[in-house]
């Protein structure tokens, strides 16, 4: 591509065309400049028509589509061709810093992007005077040309903030430093001299403030890493300037706009980072300045006013402070009490103050608020800020402190006491202050898990919450309602339960607040309150203590939903979750009216399912309502079912992704729930359920899984005479399953379901196969988890087909099967199997193997008998794995796992554990002695001959213990 | 990717860390590139004799200026008289040469050099007939060797080792002691005029003069100039001279004097910091009780490199790091950790780093010590450069320490400590921490009490911390902060093997594969 005017004049209207609103006039455009990007010369037409275009769009679109060509394909990947001619390469690197430089700032923009790309690749190797044309421009005396400089070296060097030490980058760094820091000494003294000189000048002060900003951040890049030998050496002159600038201010930098930070505090800002930076890594070297700082940002702080456009630089300085405060040999600076107390009045207080931004955000952005207020996500806020500070100046002087916070707190209180309505901010900053002054640990399960001992927290609940709690107008005041609330939600573990049942009925009728954050915090709090544990493991708050307020509690929360704005709110979804746990029986009465009030939601939130915390509360709220009701009358669960299937099924024929999973779960709870067989309604969604197409969706396997097993459960019968044909189907899910290493414990689950359930004449056919199936499994990828399910299964096995059976059907598939299976896998592995009923089956199954199959007493297995029976001695006498206590109520939901996976596993619904032996075998070891028993009298001597000559004494000794226990003798 | 390239070679450091027995350890970080200045508490490389005698007269006026053509007029003069057959007029002339070259500032080095002087001074040294010439000249070469290498290179090329060596043995106790000065000046410069000194005998003719009569100013200079023939690596001395010198800097490691003690201790410490058979050479002089005996001395210029001796010790094959321990380190380090001096401390939190790079049994020996509660310290309290120490010395301990150890760490508080610095600033650090996080909840898990350390972690304020890491500007630190958080503050996903035939409306049922023989 020759660089002429035809070809100038050709790429000028494909560019113009680029703009094209008109995407057929726009594509072909783009895809006929990429088509050509790779042909020599191309960059530097480009950079032609910037330079030479009298079209500022032109010039613009033309900036925007190099800055776009270079960062595709300047970097030379190994082992891919150079996409860029080294002759475009040489002469883009030696136009490019001169074009940025004399173009208007738009255009600069991209190039200094263009620049940083390529310098990253190339600098400094093969750019080696990059550098030196940089600093020669510092002389130029045109700012606008310096802070194109500084603005480029700024995003060279910024990446010397956050890499590895590694020889390579400090040896780029030590280049930079070489020549870099001396003319940047230099012309930050030069800069701020200038500031002198046009002190009156608003024009020439923004472009200085703009380059002393960049000067700063490029401060802080060269410094990062370690500190470099010319900075320690030239320390005086940049500390000095820091600090005047810190304490600087100009009148005409200040702007009108509250909200967009200026150049004075964006200048500042980065100074408190650069002080922060020196305090944190070269204290030894920075010592002497530290206390001016320390001075100089305080006062900085005191002077700095409340709009939001200063929080970056309240919160930096704040942050500068409270790290500076917990360092030892710092500590002399704070301790004076005077000093203490101004901090504590003059920049902690007022920056906890609530401000109109938050109560904008309170008002019309409640969701936000919650998230921030509730869930911490207030890293960078001023109050967050001010927070840390508090718990880095109680370190050392927590007494001194509470003593003078106390002070304060007293006196905003007094204040709003003297004119509620005008002052109840004060009281807010008063309940703000208490609650970060007292807290010292804490998490989303528990709340405040430690306080500080100084504060009476009982007392000011007593004093100043508990008024705002019962104020008979709920809607007055919604900040502080909404702080008492979250008082009594945040230092629930540390209140005696006499105040949280005082508080209890006050926040439900909280729950009535027009205000969103009001009685989103009244919910919130109510179910924090609902799963605090009180003695025996139990709620603290019992149902019956519950009692006079149930029906309020019940109605207030649905009502609670039809206020606007709250009609998907999970916190109060979760709340009536919670509640129904909580009360049990006594909600039983409501649940017919309630029930309607749930499906209708359901059926609302299914058409575009977008809460998925509120969604999933929905559905635990439902699990509870079968349980709670069918646990006192199982009759009624077709009443549930007539509610729900409806809507169950629009869900399922719409393929309301989300949902399908949780109503897979509700209709197992709901089928388990049947005495004796299964209606007829689910026998017709049979076939459905056993298309590929839901399997394929991880999130749809356990609860399908689960399904099935209901139906295996309670229909098995029917399955074998009215869908023999769809046997195979159901065998092909179990194949499915175990070929996944995540889910063959699922299909271990329908497997055995069907070998417990499944007429056995009806699976004959298919059993050798299902053993072929599991053999190849075990031989290609063995895992622990697949072994233990396998030796489950085939002890499963034993028990329902009998010994010989298993026998039989290993050696039928390989001579010899059996005994390598029991050798290799059962013998060894057998105590890993974990679970009391898994380690029971694996029990009776192998006692069975013992005593009940021939080949073990007369072929060659005979040699595994002792050994295996040692080792179902030892998965006897293995200490026993801790079962989980059946308390889920306590369950939070983040915490179940499968919990966000496309697998929503609902709590509630929960299954009951499930043992196929039951009460035929109470005691194993008794079966054990007892089969042995029968064993040796049908072959007398052997067994105790056996048992003498290949048994431990240890174990034989625990045996005699069985024996005895079962008043059994070997013969 | 450089940066976890750098994490590796950190590793490797520490002993039985991911590296090849083979590979030989670059132990201390000063063979990187440096940004700072160089290290105030290193012993110095080149001194200058400064000290004026007693019987100096007083300086003329113009001797104190700076004025260039006052010392070129100077030196004019020193020319002609050193030059000139006279030897009144070439002792005076040496002397004002010594005394220009003695100035505290600015000595004029260079043009002494330029001056063509330095034949003369060296021819001058031996001049056994004239001791005062000699003493003058040999002091003028020392300091212009005290220079930068260029000046040591004019001063070894004009010849003056040799002359040097063999004025060691006059029986002038000034001469002999000003060659030994001179002599430390050329070894200090690197290794390459360490080891010609070495080749010219120098070690013997050192010794020689090693008696108990020596005056204390004597050996100080003596063992000085010893330690630096001692130092320098790539490559380092060859062992026979090692084998000959570490007899003698051993006797003077008992000496009374504490600049004595400090160089002889620099001397060891230079020994020991190199490959394992470089160390054994020093422990098998049973040397290691003395060692830790000087690290309970006050003096900093004693304990510092007594610690650097211990440190690099530690740095070796777990039995040299037990015979440290056995020599009583664990019980000397404590106070070393809790010293005023921040580089003290941190030198002490880097051979607690090492030891805990160790097998349990010494990690189980640190506790027994007591090491952890001055370690949680330094991590609270320290500076950075101690901080950063102490993180490693934790990530260390956790990736070695049994479950227990772990446990019994973090009820000393430092997993909180380590959580508190996941805001410093400095990349590596953040992702060393997170490394030792992740080790703490791998113990966990074997306790099966993740669920308990998520608490934990959440409630100091960790967990916030760790999300925040989620937006760090470094990709790997990003990645880690991450990986932790859906480990074990969320949930993880799942992966297949074999596959099953569908239909529309089935799985097909069946196995499809020829038969293999099972063999488990």
């Amino acid at each position: 591509m020759e660089l002429n005017d035809a070809n100038l004049q050709t790429l000028t209207e494909y560019l113009r065309k680029t703009l094209s609103p008109d995407p057929a006039v726009r594509r072909p455009a783009e895809k006929f400049l990429e088509s050509v990007e790779g042909t020599q010369n191309y960059p530097i037409l480009l950079l032609t028509v910037l330079e030479k275009s009298q079209e500022d769009v032109i010039r613009v679109c033309s900036a925007v589509t190099f800055k776009n060509y270079i960062k595709r394909n300047w970097r030379i990947v190994e082992d891919e061709p150079n996409k860029i001619s080294d002759p475009d390469r040489t002469a883009i690197k030696a136009n490019i810093v001169n074009l940025m430089l004399t173009s208007p700032e738009q255009i600069q923009k991209q190039l200094s992007d263009a620049i940083s790309i390529i310098g990253r690749e190339d600098f400094p190797q093969k750019w080696p005077d990059l550098l030196t044309e940089m600093v020669n421009r510092f002389q130029s005396g045109d700012f606008h040309i310096i802070n194109g400089i500084l603005r480029t070296a700024h995003s060279l060097f910024k990446r010397y903030r956050h890499e590895f030490k590694s020889n390579e980058l400090w040896s780029e760094i030590k280049l930079v430093l070489d020549t870099f820091a001396q003319p940047l000494t230099e012309l930050f003294k030069a800069t701020i001299d200038l500031c002198q000189t046009h002190a009156t000048d608003i024009n020439a002060l923004k472009v200085l403030f703009s380059s002393l900003t960049l000067i700063s951040k490029l401060f802080y890049s060269l410094n990062f890493q370690d500190l470099p030998e010319f900075f320690e050496d030239n320390m005086e002159t940049w500390m000095t300037n820091f600090h005047n600038l810190l304490t600087l201010d100009n009148k005409l930098l200040q702007t009108d706009d509250e909200e967009e930070a200026g150049l004075l505090e964006l200048l500042k800002s980065q100074i408190c980072d650069n002080a922060a930076l020196y305090a944190q890594k070269y204290d030894e070297e920075f010592q002497p300045y530290l206390p001016r700082f320390v001075t100089a940002i305080w006062n900085l702080l005191v002077t700095t006013g409340q709009e939001v456009k200063y929080d970056l630089l309240v919160s930096n300085a704040i942050q500068f402070l409270a790290s500076v405060c917990e360092r030892p040999h710092y500590k002399h600076l704070f301790e004076d009490q005077n000093v203490l107390t101004s901090i504590c009045e003059k920049v902690i207080v007022p920056n906890m103050e609530f401000r109109s931004a938050d109560e904008e955000a309170f008002e019309d952005n409640s969701e936000e608020y919650i998230i921030r207020d509730l869930e911490g996500s207030d890293i960078d806020t001023r109050r967050r800020a001010a927070c840390d500070l508090v718990r880095g100046l109680c370190k050392f002087f927590e007494g001194p402190v509470t003593g003078i916070f106390s002070g304060y707190v007293n006196s905003m209180l007094a204040e709003y006491a003297k004119n509620p309505g005008v002052n109840w901010k004060h009281k807010d900053a008063a309940i703000y202050l208490v609650t970060s002054l007292a807290s010292k640990a804490q998490t989303q399960k528990h709340g405040i898990t430690q306080a500080n001992e100084l504060v009476n927290l009982s007392e000011f609940f007593v004093n100043h919450i508990l008024i705002d709690l019962k104020s008979p107008n709920v809607n007055e005041f919604p900040v502080l309602k909404a702080d008492a609330i979250k008082y009594v939600m945040t230092f629930r573990s540390q209140l005696p339960k006499e105040q949280l049942l005082e508080a209890v009925p006050l926040l439900v009728s909280h729950l009535q607040a027009e205000s969103i954050v009001q009685h989103t915090y009244a919910a919130h709090a109510l179910e924090r309150l609902f799963t605090m544990r009180g003695a025996n493991n139990s709620t603290l708050i019992t149902p019956t203590e519950m009692a006079p307020f149930t029906e309020q509690l019940l109605n207030h929360l649905f009502k609670a939903l039809a206020i606007p704005g709250s009609s998907e709110n999970e916190y109060i979804m979760k709340a009536i979750m919670r509640s129904f746990s909580l009360l049990q029986d006594a909600i039983v009465p409501y649940i017919p009216t309630l029930i309607g009030q749930l499906t209708h939601k359901l059926l609302l939130v299914s058409k575009n399912p977008s809460k998925p915390h509120f969604n999933h509360y929905l559905f635990e709220s439902l699990c509870l309502s079968i349980r709670v009701t069918c646990k006192a009358n199982p009759d009624t669960v077709s009443s549930f079912e007539e509610a729900l299937f409806p809507v169950f099924t629009e869900i399922l024929q719409n393929d309301v992704q989300e949902f399908v999973p949780y109503v897979f779960q509700v209709m197992s709870l709901l089928l388990e729930i049947h005495s004796n067989s299964i209606p007829s309604s689910y026998m017709a969604l049979f076939p459905y359920l056993l298309q590929p197409i839901l399997w394929e969706r991880t999130g749809n396997i356990p609860p399908l899984v689960r399904l099935l097993q209901a139906y295996l459960e309670k229909g098995a019968a029917t399955i074998a005479s009215t869908a023999a044909d769809k046997i195979p189907g159901l065998l092909g899910v179990f194949q499915k399953l175990i070929a996944s290493k995540a889910n063959d414990h699922q299909g271990f689950y329908l497997l055995n379901s069907i070998v417990e359930h499944m007429p056995p004449d009806s699976i004959t056919q298919y059993r050798k196969q299902i053993f072929i199936l599991l053999f190849q499994r075990l031989q290609s990828s063995k895992t622990t988890k697949y072994v233990k399910s396998f030796l489950v299964f085939i002890n499963l096995y034993s028990v329902k087909y009998g010994a010989i059976a298993l026998q039989e059907i290993f050696d039928s598939i390989q001579p010899k099967m059996f005994g390598m299976v029991v050798e290799k896998i059962v013998i060894p592995e057998v105590q890993k199997v974990s679970g009391q009923v898994e380690k029971k089956i694996c029990a009776v199954g192998i006692t069975k193997i013992l005593t009940e199959c021939p080949a073990m007493m007369d072929t060659e297995y005979t040699k595994l008998w002792a050994p295996l029976l040692q080792a179902l001695i030892g998965l006897f006498e293995l200490p026993e794995d801790d079962s989980i206590p059946d308390d889920e109520h306590f369950i939070d939901i983040e915490d179940t796992p499968g919990y966000q996976t496309a697998f929503s596993q609902l709590a509630f619904a929960g299954k009951k554990e499930h043992d196929p032996i039951g009460d035929a075998v109470n005691n194993p070891k008794i079966l054990l002695a007892q089969s042995l028993h029968k064993l040796s009298t049908a072959c007398p001597g052997r067994v105790p001959s056996m048992l003498s000559t290949s048994l431990p004494a240890e174990a034989l000794q625990y045996l005699q213990g069985y024996l005895q226990a079962a008043t059994v003798q070997l013969v | 990717m450089p940066a976890e390239n750098m994490s590796d070679k950190r590793m490797s450091k520490f002993k039985n860390k991911g590296k090849e027995p083979t590979k030989m350890r670059d132990r201390r970080i000063a063979e990187c590139v440096e940004l700072r200045k160089a290290q105030r508490v290193e012993s110095i490389l080149k001194r200058r004799n400064i000290s004026s005698l007693g019987d100096e007269e007083p300086l003329s006026p113009e001797f104190n200026t700076d004025n260039e053509q006052v010392i070129s007029a100077t030196i004019q003069e020193i020319v002609a008289s050193v030059n000139g057959d006279c030897p009144e007029m070439q002792r005076q002339g040496c002397q004002a040469a010594r005394k220009l070259l003695s100035r505290e500032r600015n000595p004029p080095l260079k043009e002494i050099v330029e001056a063509g002087l330095l034949t003369r001074f060296v021819e001058f040294l031996g001049r056994n007939d004239d001791p005062t010439l000699q003493f003058e000249a040999a002091w003028s070469l020392t300091n212009v060797a005290s220079g930068t290498s260029w000046h040591t290179q004019q001063v070894v090329e004009h010849g003056a080792v040799p002359a040097f060596i063999a004025l060691l043995a006059s029986p002038m106790l000034n001469i002999s002691e000003q060659a030994v000065w001179a002599l430390g000046n050329i070894a200090g410069d690197g290794p390459s005029y360490r080891d010609a000194l070495i080749e010219c005998g120098v070690i013997p003719a050192l010794l020689a003069r090693l008696t108990p009569d020596a005056p204390v100013g004597y050996l100080r200079n003596l063992t000085w100039t010893l330690s630096n023939l001692c130092r320098n690596k790539n490559p380092f001395p060859r062992f026979s001279a090692v084998q000959q010198m570490l007899p003698s800097i051993i006797q003077l490691l008992h000496h009374s004097d504490k600049s004595v003690l400090s160089d002889a201790c620099w001397a060891v410490s230079y020994l020991t910091d190199g490959p394992n058979e470089r160390i054994d050479v020093v422990i098998k002089t049973g040397i290691l009780p003395r060692l830790v005996e000087l690290l309970g001395f006050e003096e900093l210029s004693v304990v510092t490199p007594a610690l650097r001796s211990i440190g690099n010790i530690v740095s070796g094959s777990d039995l040299q790091t037990q015979a440290a321990i056995d020599a009583g380190v664990l019980s000397a380090l404590p106070q070393l950790m809790r010293h005023p001096k921040s580089s003290v401390q941190k030198e002490a939190a880097w051979a607690v780093s090492n030891i805990a790079a160790g097998p349990c049994q010494q990690i189980q020996q640190l506790i027994t010590c007591g090491l952890l509660a001055p370690l949680v310290d330094l991590l609270r309290n320290g500076d950075f450069k101690t901080q950063r120490e102490a993180v490693w010395a934790v990530t260390n301990y956790t990736s070695g320490g049994t479950v227990d150890q772990v446990v019994h760490l973090v009820k000393c508080g430092a997993l909180e400590a380590i959580l508190n610095l996941l805001q410093v600033k400095d990349t590596k650090t953040v992702l060393v921490i997170l490394d030792a996080i992740n080790n703490i909840f791998l113990a966990a898990e074997k306790l099966g009490e993740v669920d308990k350390l998520c608490l934990l972690v959440e409630e100091v304020g960790g967990l916030d911390r760790i999300e925040f890491l989620q937006n760090h500007e470094n990709n790997t630190v990003y990645r880690a902060a991450q990986a932790l958080i859906e480990k074990y503050f969320s949930e993880d996903g799942e992966d297949q093997c074999l596959t099953t035939e569908a239909t529309d409306t089935n799985f097909v049922f069946g196995a499809s594969e020829v038969q293999k023989r099972f063999d488990f």
